[in-house]
């Protein structure tokens, strides 16, 4: 299930990213407008100041300076603005002000600076004629006001935003999650064997389905190439089948002519019964690879089985020096007790055809879990770990066995039958030889 | 015997009958499923080689037929398909025994005379004697002459196995199915070993030997 780690990885990763993008985007708008807000502020605070200076002015030009005098005056006493500032300076005395000492400025034109408080003040000086100098302002209170609130807001609605992004993107990556999972999951139990499964379409034609159809398109190819190998290797096994029963029946009624030496015959038939069983064992593996994982089967006891096999291989381990040493719980798969009776079968054969005499080969059937773990373990030369999985191929055969008579279709069938029953084989090193264990599901009620 | 072999491919027949023949039986051949419906229910039969694929009727249903108008010829049905499956369900449309294809024919000749044995009945038998060896069913006692044999229970098994078809050629898998109950091709000489072992218990020390190795297809237990 580790795909599904990344996938969910992935996902949480979708969600951090989709909320990070919202936040920049909420904070660049809420930077921007207040940005704007503040410099439209700005400039309609200058236009003021600007337009009462320019009133001072014309007051001068029209009646000189006492008239100018009175109405600064006038400003400061009853202001149309209480947050307007005058000064006037004649000659260098100051005539009349409201504007802080600090703030007063030196030179002409375009100054700030803030109060103790952190009022901001904007102030223009201008020189209306020689001598006669001006400083109108304000006091930027309602202004800073109004930027602190849309400051406020914009954070408020940044909070929410991360918030939205959040749930949003654990939303959508849910969804994601969703879909993902059922390809997942599909591919996981094609994987096992179920290679007639498919991921559910639910006809939206997104992205998503568009992928599962080409998913199931690709699985449906896939079972279309494997049911075509299985028919060829059906159709040539059973083409040579008749030949070869034929061949094998007229071999042995030669030999029951007396013109021909019966020991003449037997390698002939010895062969003939070596491509029959090949070619048997290639149909049956077949047959057991077209047919539909176990479902509803009898329940089998695994560790009855492994009683029977014990007891017909028992002969053979005492002829060749070696101890057959069985451990078995009592335990209840689903299956065919044919097919799992061949599986012990051809697994104990392979541990005895390897086997060194004088050592002990142990069959074993152990709860792990919710599985029947049923384990043929020997002391013989082992199969290199780069081998393992190879061996299970059809006809494969380790190269320093190549002299020993088999088919190469033992581990092929333990598979096929493995396979059919949900099993997992995994073959491991015995330190030294080799160690086979095959788990079943347990029946349910186990 | 009087066989009736349904078989649509003519090779086959031909070997077959040829063979049967030779081993002295009379052989008549349907070469598809209506012509040997007609011809099992009126003639008199000892035992049917059935096809299971055949042309113009299915092997199996032209058994249910036969069976359903109570006809009990033996009939052993012969087929590509081997499953547990498929072989539950010639056993249960009628068949006395399956064979799956290809056998060799020896084994098909071994399994005839065996179902046809078993349509002659003999089944409540208490003892079963062979030469000097006798079985003793009830007590689960072996002996040959006076000598007691100590039999494990499989042994005892195999002994009334291979004494039931006395005479005759029991195959390696038909001992598999017999004596073990497990239908599957060992591939290996599993069986051949643990015949060495009851032939060690019964013959070793004796003048004549009971159990004979048939070359290319099984065991026989017999005097000659």
């Amino acid at each position: 299930m580790s795909a599904w780690r990344h996938a969910r990885s992935t996902t949480v990763r979708l969600a951090v990213a989709v909320s990070l993008s919202f936040l920049l985007g909420f904070a660049l708008l809420g930077g921007s407008v207040y940005a704007a807000v503040s410099a439209l502020l700005l400039r309609d605070a200058r236009e003021a100041i600007v337009v009462d200076a320019d009133g001072l002015r014309d007051v001068l030009a029209d009646g000189g300076r006492a008239p100018l005098i009175l109405a600064v005056r006038d400003r400061i006493a009853r202001p149309d603005d209480p947050d307007a500032l005058h000064a006037l300076r004649i000659d260098g005395r100051v005539i009349a002000s409201d504007i802080p000492a600090a703030a007063t400025p030196a030179r002409d034109g375009w100054h700030e600076s803030r109060e103790p408080d952190g009022t901001r003040l904007l102030v223009e000086r201008r020189t209306l004629a020689p001598g006669v100098e001006i400083a109108t302002g304000l006091r930027l209170r309602s202004e800073s006001g109004f930027l602190a609130l849309v400051a406020r807001t914009s954070l408020a609605a940044l909070a929410i935003a991360v918030l939205l992004g959040l749930a949003i993107g654990a939303l959508i990556s849910r969804w994601v999650a969703r879909r993902l999972r059922a390809l997942d999951a599909t591919a996981a139990r094609v994987t096992e064997g179920e290679i007639a499964l498919r991921v559910p379409v639910d006809g939206t034609g997104d992205a998503f389905d568009r992928l599962a159809h080409r998913f199931n398109a690709m699985l449906d190819r896939i079972e279309a190439l494997l049911a075509g190998v299985r028919e060829a290797t059906d159709h040539i096994a059973h083409d040579l089948r008749t030949p070869l029963g034929r061949l094998r029946t007229r071999l042995e009624q030669l030999r029951l002519q007396a013109t021909v030496s019966p020991d003449a015959l037997e390698p002939a038939i010895a062969e003939a019964d070596q491509l029959l069983q090949a070619s048997n064992a290639l149909l049956r593996l077949a047959r057991i690879e077209a047919q539909a994982p176990i479902e509803q089967a009898a329940t089998l006891d695994l560790s009855a089985l492994a009683r029977d096999a014990m007891e017909l291989y028992e002969p053979i381990a005492a002829e060749r020096g070696i101890t057959l040493a069985a451990n078995a719980e009592v335990l209840r798969v689903r299956g065919d007790a044919d097919q799992v009776f061949q599986l012990l079968v051809n697994l104990l054969d392979n541990a005895m055809k390897y086997a060194p005499p004088g050592t002990q080969v142990d069959l074993r059937v152990e709860r792990t879990g919710e599985h029947a773990c049923l384990t043929v373990a020997d002391r013989g030369p082992g199969i290199p770990a780069a081998e393992r999985e190879r061996v299970f191929d059809r006809f494969h055969r380790i190269e320093t066995d190549r002299g020993t008579p088999g088919s190469g279709l033992g581990l092929s069938l333990v598979r096929a039958i493995a396979l059919r029953h949900r099993a997992r084989i995994a073959l491991a090193d015995n330190g030294p030889g080799l160690r086979a264990t095959v788990s079943f599901p347990l029946a349910a009620g186990e | 015997m009087r066989i009736l072999l349904i078989e649509d491919d003519a090779d086959t027949a031909a070997y077959l009958q040829q063979g049967l023949k030779e081993e002295g039986h009379a052989v008549d051949r349907a070469a598809d499923g209506r012509e040997g419906l007609f011809l099992a229910t009126t003639e008199p039969y000892d035992a049917l080689i059935v096809d299971r694929m055949l042309p113009a009727l299915d092997g199996l249903v032209l058994l249910r037929t036969l069976r359903g108008a109570g006809n009990t010829v033996p009939a052993i049905v012969l087929t590509a398909l081997g499953d547990v499956d498929h072989r539950v369900e010639g056993l249960r449309a009628g068949a006395d025994d399956y064979l799956a294809k290809p056998f060799a024919f020896a084994e098909l000749s071994a399994r005839l005379a065996n179902v046809v044995r078993r349509a002659d009945g003999g089944a409540a038998q208490t003892r079963l004697q062979v030469g000097d060896l006798e079985l003793d069913l009830l007590g689960r006692r072996a002996q040959r002459g006076t000598r007691r044999i100590d039999l494990l229970p499989r042994e005892f098994r195999l002994l009334e196995c291979l004494m039931r078809q006395a005479g005759h050629v029991v195959t390696r898998t038909m001992l598999l199915e017999q004596v073990w109950d497990y239908h599957f091709d060992p591939q290996t000489n599993v069986i051949d070993v643990h015949i060495s072992r009851l032939r060690q218990k019964i013959d070793h020390g004796e003048a004549t030997a009971l159990l004979h190795t048939v070359r290319g297809a099984g065991y026989r237990l017999g005097a000659a």
